[in-house]
């Protein structure tokens, strides 16, 4: 029986057709480029699960509850409600002569997705470990299925973004097509954090008990409740590191001012993530080698 | 054709050993830090295990707790990763291992079928085509739109190992999972898995239920303490299993304690001997054993009666000899002397024995001396086949010889 020896696979297991049965090599974990691409051709042959698994996440969140998808739209929401009632009638807060509401609604409804995908994927091996030490499927198909059940609720919110949009006579111009760019750009850097975070959270939990602190501190140091032209010039070179400013701002950009968005931090931001995906899929293949041993 | 191969496959883990809580007064965090610090021990699960299956094989990893079984199962199923050496899995495979961990509460039957099948690495649409041969067998199709959360025990059982039992793997990795449901379900399930067996797929069982482990394989290993200590036919291997002490259920202690016993004499040894006298501590079934006791009395003790007694690897007590019953009076007289109990055929079955020893009186009752669990003894297979007990027998055959019946007596011979 010849199987194919050259490359060593992240993680585990290498395979290879052979007539209609498949050869598949176990060994310890070490990195290729090689068992990288065959991680992911695993992760295709899952395609199901992955989606299986999405659905049902959806599913399971609202099933038991009264108020069930309407929760998606609340959330954001609730939380415009209150900002707007604190920044536009007790304080002043500038909002580049946008109507309060509206702007503090174009931010927080991409950072909601932003930080319930995180917040939830952060737990999603630690939550699954009666799987993980049961079962073998690739492990990132747990952390994805939390950052695309956000996803899923960032569209169902986005009807009330449209109907603010309408009701504020916001300028809608063909640069709202670069909404998909910007979505795309925040859903790679949140599928990197959250393959990051799971896979930390296996070993520390620490990480898990200081989400919420991180994503509050995370959140004002994005311009979701302030304009950005609000930020001091001098410490914007510090402050457009956050990969979260550039999509944020370019989001608001492109919807509600009817302008392209700002292509040099949009880069910025989609640079830092398409760097931290790949590097974060080889750390988190590297803890799924051994997870079941410490979860 | 191999279907499997573990190369030399080690597994190590690290433990990392906490300091004790009240060691030093210091703050939690700084001891936490410390053990952090400190070198975490190697521990061994798997220590370059080497074994190969081939197609349509059904190989039995049985073995005590902490043998490593459960961490060759975990390899097997791509779990965990080993630490050196390589394993080749030659098909598509699937493990049965603790059905319906997949399955979440809120959800109904047949989302979870679709749930957990696609955990199991089914595709949808596979399921789909499977989910009434599924439902079927299950027998929950009066349930199946209803949550899972409201399904009995039995219920929730049955349909996760139906799921798993719908797998078209090549390879079948096979935990304790037969032993679920009631015994209808269960033989459901056996016989699944010997209609698999039949189509030529490849199983590897994994478990305690030593009976299942002869009944379903063709070959099996043992594991002690991350090794393969031996390999071979199931019954070998399975004596050889027993053998190894360890596995030994006590009947429980004596219930008397020392000062129950007079001690006026004491055994000081029990051991075993062969057709030929040589000292030993296995034999076969039917054939001859010696059994030698010494003793050493401290006065005269009248009417003394000797007692053996052979428990069975699962405590249960198999035979008591009495010289009471089988032998005359005995009377001691003060000082050495040894018992020999002497049996041309060995009735006791395949099985590792634990022998208690006794002295005691009967009129009026005394308990002299009680050894308890003194001596082991293993009996391997010898003159009988199958059944629980032997009787010492003789064959004899009479054959009528005539021209025309030759042909007719060597068929009956046959």
């Amino acid at each position: 029986m010849s199987i194919d020896v050259s490359s060593a696979p992240v993680g585990g297991a290498l395979s290879g057709r052979k007539g209609d049965r498949r050869v598949t090599v176990i060994r310890a974990p070490a990195f290729s480029f090689a068992g990288m691409l065959q991680q992911l051709t695993k992760l295709v042959e899952y395609r199901d699960l992955l989606y299986t698994l999405t659905v049902h996440r959806i599913k399971v969140r609202y099933k038991q509850s009264v108020l069930g998808l309407s929760w998606a739209i609340l959330q954001p929401l609730s939380l415009m409600l209150i900002y707007t009632l604190i920044f536009s009638v007790v304080a002043r807060m500038p909002s580049d002569d946008i109507p309060y509401p509206l702007f503090a609604y174009t931010g927080l409804l991409p950072w909601t997705y932003f930080s319930t995908a995180l917040s939830t994927a952060t737990n999603g091996l630690v939550s699954h470990s009666h799987l993980v030490t049961k079962v073998y499927f690739p492990r990132e198909i747990l952390p994805v299925t939390y950052v695309l059940a956000a996803l899923f609720d960032f569209l169902i919110a986005s009807l009330v973004l449209a109907g603010l949009m309408i009701y504020y006579r916001a300028p809608i111009t063909l640069n709202f097509l670069y909404v998909v760019p910007i979505i795309l750009v925040l859903t790679i850097f949140a599928l990197a954090m959250s393959l990051f975070m799971s896979a930390v959270q296996v070993r520390f939990r620490d990480v898990g008990v200081a989400m919420p602190l991180l994503l509050q501190v995370w959140m004002f140091a994005t311009p979701i409740i302030y304009p950005l032209s609000a930020v001091p010039e001098r410490l914007r070179p510090i402050y457009d590191l956050n990969p979260t400013v550039g999509v944020i701002e370019g989001f608001r950009n492109v919807l509600l001012q009817g302008t392209p968005p700002n292509f040099r931090a949009l880069g910025a931001s989609a640079l830092v993530s398409l760097i931290l995906l790949p590097l974060m899929y080889i750390y988190f293949k590297h803890v799924e080698a051994t997870v079941a041993d410490v979860v | 054709m191999i279907d499997l191969k573990f190369d030399l496959v080690t597994k190590k883990y690290l433990i990392r050993q906490e300091a004790p809580a009240g060691d030093s007064a210091r703050h939690p965090l700084v001891r936490r830090l410390q053990n952090l610090r400190r070198p975490p021990q190697e521990f061994l699960a798997v220590k370059n295990v080497s074994f190969e299956v081939r197609r349509g094989e059904a190989l039995g990893i049985i073995g005590h707790n902490g043998a490593g079984k459960s961490t060759v199962l975990k390899l097997l199923a791509n779990i965990t990763a080993p630490t050196s050496g390589e394993i080749t899995i030659d098909g598509r495979l699937s493990a049965l291992i603790e059905v319906g961990s997949g399955f979440h509460p809120e959800l109904t039957g047949r989302e979870n079928i679709y749930l957990s099948g696609s955990i199991l690495g089914m595709r949808r649409r596979d399921i789909g085509g499977k989910l009434d041969s599924i439902i079927e067998f299950a027998g929950v199709r009066q349930f199946i739109d209803t949550p899972v959360k409201r399904y009995s025990s039995g219920m929730y059982v049955r349909l996760g190992f139906s799921i798993a039992a719908h797998l078209d793997p090549d390879i079948l990795l096979l935990d304790e999972v037969l032993a679920v449901g009631d015994s209808a379900f269960q033989a459901k399930c056996l016989q699944r898995v010997k209609d698999l067996r039949q189509s030529g797929k490849t199983i590897i069982f994994i478990s305690h239920d030593l009976s299942a482990v002869e009944k379903l394989c063709s070959r099996v290993l043992l594991m002690e303490r991350g090794e393969v200590v031996a390999s071979g036919a199931p019954a070998e291997v399975i004596a050889e299993y027993r053998r190894t002490a360890n596995d030994f259920v006590p009947s429980g202690p004596p219930s008397w304690s020392n000062e129950q016993m007079s001690r006026r004499a004491e055994i000081t040894s029990l051991d075993f001997y062969d057709a030929v006298g040589r000292e030993t501590s296995t034999a076969s079934t039917g054939s001859p054993v010696t059994v030698r006791l010494k003793y050493k009395s401290h006065e005269q003790i009248p009417d003394a009666i000797f007692e053996v007694f052979f428990y069975a690897s699962n405590g249960e007590l198999k035979c008591q000899l009495s010289t009471g019953l089988s032998h005359g009076r005995i009377d001691l007289e003060a000082g050495r002397g040894e018992v020999e109990f002497s049996c041309a055929e060995l009735g006791l079955q395949v099985d590792t024995y634990y022998i208690d020893a006794a002295i005691q009186r009967h009129e009026p009752s005394e308990l002299i001396d009680w050894q308890y669990r003194c001596a082991m003894f293993h009996v391997g297979a010898g003159k009988v086949s199958r059944g629980t007990f032997y009787m010492p027998h003789e064959w004899r055959i009479t054959q009528e010889r005539s021209v025309s019946s030759t042909e007719s007596a060597e068929l009956l011979l046959r």
